[in-house]
């Protein structure tokens, strides 16, 4: 499948910077939170616009997470379905991000009727 | 490279049309897609053959792809009305489908059925699922072969697989139009959230290898080959790999790649740094990938929790959480603060911060004190609230800091708080204990790996998870899965495997328990009293209070007595130590507990655990000493004299200034143990026939201590240490009822013997002075006095005094004998006499002795002129001697005194004993002396060698005591003997012969001596016996002696001096012959005497 937003490119981040690293918790791509105010997140920028100054982009992305994948070819790639990656844009990801979604984001999820698929790893406790 | 751009045709096609023509996404989007399954499945077709993977994957992609079509069946009743169409187009191709399965299907439907026994799908979708694959006329082949089975099984995947991407399309496909106009995100929509297992991976999905890589450079090196990936994008080199993952902690040291072959992991790889792809990859199975992917989800993180910081000033300390913010990244915690209030005088300064880092010493953990902030920096403070202070910066709240903490600096696993500092939390502004053990379980659960909290043999129940309510016993126990056997409900001798997590201990109330490690309460022992949920309160044995701890800290206490611990390793009334200063002495063993009477009189109980050593008795001769200056040891029996109750016992362990007492008087609590310093106990009953205790009671005597100058210490009667010699020794009854029988010797006390008969069944006891020993070696009947004064020293008295007579007679000199005698006693008998007597007597006597041995001429003189003069000169004067002769007779007084004395100083007899047997043993010599002039004072006086020795003795020592004794006994010594008697040697005698042989003896020896003696009799005999002694002793001793000798008549006067002077001399001394032993005592006993 296709990533979500095309005009998305993946940009190398140097090694210094993997401090500012930050995982979004709704679709746990790892891009630096400059990354994300500026351009908003490439799977959630409309829902969740982190573009707009507010500190949604402070609230819904964590700085802890645990595991890396860069993932290039989301639609071929297992790992991506197993870890619902799989339309989203070809990046980063965490395989877990620690934190919780504000309400407020919730919200915006639930208003586009969207679930939200947490990403801390307790969506293994529904097998 | 195709496949790429394929793959971003396709996703710009799909863009366009999520922009422009919602409607008719969903055909032309499943169409595209069914073209790659289709070619998928050709090519599977080719590898049919290929032995594929194992039967349980097949099977369980089998079920799925069932349950998948059961689900998306679902949904699809839920949708809208697009999704009929699509159901529609499903129907249209469905019937189609049905049909060609059942044809290809019939022959082996039983078959299929029965492998899907389990699954509860229809028959229909089964068809369903095989229907395109199954060529007709293959069927037999199907059936006859495995392989042709397996291939069906994988087509069924494959065909489920596709239908589900399918479905999935459709279903993303309505999203789209439902949100049309949207740019397409795809988050997860609510109807498009797949269950796990229907994403298991299969054999279709890329393969995924391993590959090593350096620690910690795993983030690094997947970024790395994703910017090569990007970077290759487009050019012919490009990178076919697929994804890249890294697990950081879980695994650390390797990265795994995701990719279709091998070769395209390798290209990619080269050139990565840190990465080793050369050194070899390791294929993931299929079954094992979905556990690189696991999650774990983290311990959340609750108010209440607790967490302990990385680092910084509070590294390690615990802290509680009071808030999660920020969506959990940072928490509100508080902590016991760590302020150094005197730390930094000036205001700010920027180095501080620097410094402090650097600055050894961190402040210790202690609540927050407003007065200490105040008084050191006021300006730094300020009270927002009541309770509320901000001070330098950081907020302080009930005493605690309070303060705003990034997750990342807190250690939020693993914490396992100690209960010691969880308490620190515990007492919070409420005041009352408000131990939140909800919290601190949650804290604790994540680290169960610390030991293991199930051992074989516990009962276990399951109280979470699928197999909840199981109660079994646990069998084995593996990292952290537990095997347990059930023992109740229908499961009933079932094994099962269960991992910790979710399960707990089981008790029941009234079960006997015992706190296992983790726990402050380690190794309380108590009753369960109540159980909620995993919390299970007892009543501990030990302070009957209750407990409440958490059922995995506890085990069943074994009942068998056998197995505690405090009954198998330490006796009653055993010494043990608890710490480095207190030691105690048990007085009650319980199973698990010990009580203790420590050495201040305090009785506890304690775990066995918590006693620090034991202590092994004591040789037996550990010696203290008692309020009188006595040893006492162990088993003597004593009394409080000072401070006490008057108890009195016998002693089980002496410890440094400490005496524990076994009383059976004093029952009650302690058992009848009970402590006091030795200093304040006096010895009632030694043990062993050891002299026991009270030197002279100084109180009687107050013109002694209080004579200034005064000469003479109270007469010093050596002691001979330990057991008394003559127990076990064969001896026979020589006066008294029994007279004439043998018996042996049971016990004896320091005048009297318990004699076991041998003729009678009898234990009688007698005096000691009425037995008579017989010598090993010739049979020779010796008194007690002879028998106890050690031997050898006589024999080389005997064998020398001969000649000595002659040397003597060569100095010749009137002074010479009267040297001698002095000297004679004070080397033998007379040398204890002296030392013993008095220690200006000592010293007076050895100066003499001194000047005997010295002075076979010369040295006499010197000797006495120089130092003794004036005792000398009384000694010299022994000739002159009339007053010396007084001293002299004194002397006898004095040892009657002596003996007189005997009744008080237990040790006197010994000694005086002693005074008599040197003489005895020089009884040898006796003969020889006696001849010279005593002998026929002695014949009176006593038995044969003894009674001369002692004479002779008396008379040496007379002299000798004459000088210091003149001091102090005499008031004494008068009253009971009559000294007077001393004057009158003959007479003296005759009274005396009760008196034990070798006192009277003494006396008169001395009376007579002095008098008559001079002339030959010193002269002959002193210088026998005495230059031999001196030779020995005193030679080496002489040196010292003599210079502190000189002292004597100061010693005289002095006690201590006496020690002081004698004391080397009496080394010197017993050196000689006297016995070690002898010249040991007397100073032990100096200090009594003191």
């Amino acid at each position: 499948m296709s990533s979500a937003n095309p005009d998305y490119k993946w940009r190398p981040v140097p090694t210094n910077h993997f401090r500012y690293l930050r995982a979004c918790m709704v679709c746990a791509v790892v891009l630096t939170l400059d990354e994300f105010t500026r351009k908003g997140c490439p799977n959630c920028h409309p829902v969740l616009d982190y573009t707009t100054g507010s500190d949604l982009a402070q609230m819904c992305t964590s700085p802890i997470y645990e595991g890396c994948i860069s993932i290039d070819k989301p639609t071929e790639s297992w790992i991506a379905k197993w870890l619902r990656l799989d339309k989203y844009v070809p990046g980063v990801y965490a395989t877990k991000v620690v934190g919780d979604l504000p309400e407020d984001a919730m919200d915006y999820l639930n208003a586009e009727n969207i679930e939200y698929i947490p990403r801390d790893g307790s969506e293994n406790n529904l097998e | 490279m195709s496949n790429i751009r394929d793959a971003n045709l396709h996703s710009d096609e799909e863009d366009d049309d999520d922009f422009g023509e919602e409607e008719e996404d969903p055909r032309p989007e499943k169409r595209q897609k069914r073209a790659p399954s289709d070619d998928e499945d050709d090519e599977e077709d080719d590898e049919e053959d290929a032995p594929k993977s194992s039967g349980r994957g097949k099977s369980r992609n089998k079920s799925n792809g069932a349950n998948e079509d059961d689900e998306i069946e679902d949904l699809e009743d839920e949708d809208d009305d697009e999704d009929e169409d699509d159901d529609d187009d499903d129907d249209d191709e469905g019937p189609r489908r049905r049909r060609g399965q059942r044809r290809a299907h019939n022959p082996f439907l039983d078959t299929m059925a029965e492998v899907d026994e389990d699954d509860e799908v229809d028959d229909e979708d089964d068809e369903e699922m095989e229907a395109d694959f199954i060529a007709p006329g293959d069927d037999d082949d199907a059936l006859r072969h495995r392989a042709g089975d397996d291939r069906l099984h994988r087509q069924l995947d494959r065909q489920n697989q596709a239908d589900f991407a399918e479905d999935l399309e459709k279903v993303a496909a309505e999203m789209r139009d439902r949100h049309g106009g949207r740019r397409g995100h795809r988050l997860g929509d609510a109807s498009t959230v797949t269950p796990k297992r229907l994403l298991l991976p299969s054999v279709n999905d890329p393969s995924i290898w391993g590959v090593k890589c350096k620690p910690g450079k795993e983030k690094e090196a997947v970024f790395t080959i994703m910017k090569k990936v990007q970077d290759m994008k487009g050019t012919r080199n490009a990178l076919n790999i697929i994804s890249v993952l890294e697990r950081g902690q879980s695994m650390q040291g390797f990265i795994y790649v995701e990719a279709r072959r091998q070769a395209d992991v390798l290209n990619a790889l080269t050139n990565i740094p840190n990465v080793y792809a050369r050194s070899g990859m390791i294929l993931v199975p299929v079954d094992e990938m979905p556990d690189l992917l696991r999650v774990q989800k983290k311990a959340e993180i609750m108010p209440g929790t607790f967490v302990r910081f990385k680092r910084g000033k509070y590294q390690g300390d615990l802290a509680q959480v009071v808030d999660v913010e920020q969506s959990g990244q940072i928490l509100n915690i508080r902590a016991v603060p760590r302020i150094d209030y005197g730390a930094r005088d000036d205001g700010t300064d920027p180095t501080g911060k620097r410094k402090r880092a650097v600055g050894a010493v961190r402040p210790p953990q202690r609540l927050f004190s407003e007065a200490e902030a105040r008084k050191y920096h006021e300006r730094d403070l300020t009270s927002t609230r009541r309770g509320i202070f901000t001070f330098q910066g950081e907020t302080y709240e009930g005493g605690y800091l309070v303060k705003d903490v990034r997750v990342t600096a807190l250690q939020l696993e693993n914490v396992n708080p100690k209960l010691e500092e969880v308490t620190k939390f515990a007492s919070t502004g409420d005041g009352n204990e408000s131990l939140d053990l909800q919290a601190l379980s949650q804290s604790l659960k994540a680290s169960t790996d610390k030991y293991a909290p199930y051992q074989p043999g516990d009962m276990v129940e399951v109280y979470s998870g699928e197999q909840a309510g199981m109660v079994g016993k646990v069998t084995r126990v593996r990292a952290d899965i537990v095997s347990m056997n059930v023992q109740e409900g229908p499961l009933k001798g079932k094994d099962i495997d269960v991992p910790f997590k979710g399960l707990r201990k089981r008790f029941k109330e009234g079960d006997h328990v015992k706190v296992m490690g983790g726990s402050r309460y380690r190794d309380e022992v108590g009753m369960v009293v109540k159980i909620v949920d995993d919390r299970v309160t007892f009543l501990s044995d030990l302070s009957m209070g209750e407990i409440t701890v958490f059922s995995r800290d506890l085990r069943e206490a074994s009942d068998s007595g056998g197995m505690g611990t405090a009954a198998g390793k330490y006796d009653l009334w055993d010494l043990i130590q608890l710490n480095a200063t207190t030691v105690a002495c048990i007085i009650k063993i319980d199973r698990e507990s010990l009580k203790v009477l420590d050495q201040e009189g305090a009785t506890r109980t304690i775990l066995p655990s918590q006693v620090a050593a034991k202590i092994p008795p004591r040789r037996k001769d550990a010696v203290a000493t008692d309020r009188n200056g006595s040893d006492i040891r162990v088993e003597d029996t004593v009394k409080e004299i000072a401070g006490g109750e008057n108890r009195s016992g016998v002693i089980h362990h002496l410890y440094r200034g400490f005496a524990f007492i076994h009383s059976k008087e004093l029952q009650g609590e302690t058992g009848g143990i009970f402590v006091a310093r030795t200093n304040n106990l006096a010895t009632m009953i030694a043990k062993g026939g050891r002299v026991a205790s009270s030197g002279p009671d100084l109180s009687k005597m107050p013109e002694m201590s209080k004579k200034p100058g005064g000469n003479m210490a109270p007469p010093i009667i050596p002691r001979q240490g330990g057991r008394d010699r003559i127990i076990g020794q064969t001896v026979h009854v020589r006066q008294g009822p029994y007279k004439g029988l043998l018996g042996i010797v049971k016990d004896a006390t320091d005048t009297t013997a318990r004699i076991e008969l041998h003729s009678k069944n009898k234990t009688i006891t007698i005096e000691k002075m009425k037995l008579g020993f017989k010598e090993g070696a010739t049979g020779r009947i010796l008194s007690y006095a002879e028998f106890v004064q050690p031997k050898k020293g006589f024999g080389d008295r005997s064998g020398s005094s001969t000649s000595y007579g002659s040397g003597n007679s060569s100095a010749g000199g009137s002074s010479w004998s009267g040297g001698r005698t002095p000297a004679g006693s004070s080397a033998w008998a007379g040398s204890r006499t002296p030392a013993g007597a008095h220690g200006g007597g000592g010293g007076g006597a050895r100066t003499p002795a001194w000047a005997g041995g010295a002075g076979d001429g010369g040295r006499t003189p010197a000797w006495a002129s120089g130092s003794k003069t004036p005792a000398y000169g009384a000694n010299d004067g022994s000739r002159t001697s009339d007053p010396y002769r007084d001293g002299s007779r004194t002397s006898n007084p004095y040892r009657d005194g002596s003996r007189t004395s005997d009744p008080y100083r237990g040790d006197n007899d010994g000694s005086r004993t002693s005074y008599g047997q040197p003489v005895g043993a020089s009884g040898g010599r006796t003969p020889a002396w006696n001849p010279g002039n005593r002998t026929p004072h002695y014949g009176s006086g006593e038995p044969g060698p003894r009674d001369s020795g002692t004479a002779w003795d008396s008379g040496s020592k007379t002299p000798a005591r004459s000088l210091s004794s003149v001091n102090d006994q005499w008031n004494d010594s008068y009253g009971n003997n009559s000294s007077t008697t001393a004057r009158t040697p003959a007479g003296y005698n005759a009274t005396s012969p009760e008196f034990s042989g070798g006192y009277t003896a003494a006396t008169p020896g001395a009376s007579g001596l002095s008098a008559p003696t001079p002339g030959g009799l010193s002269a002959p005999t002193p210088p026998v016996s005495a230059p031999t002694p001196r030779a020995n002793a005193w030679d080496a001793p002489t040196p010292g002696g003599p210079t502190t000798a000189a002292t004597p008549g100061a010693s005289g006067g002095d006690n201590r001096r006496y020690y002081d002077a004698p004391t080397p001399q009496a080394g010197g001394y017993s050196s000689a012959k006297t016995p070690g032993a002898w010249g040991n005592d007397d100073e032990d006993d100096a200090p009594g005497y003191n």
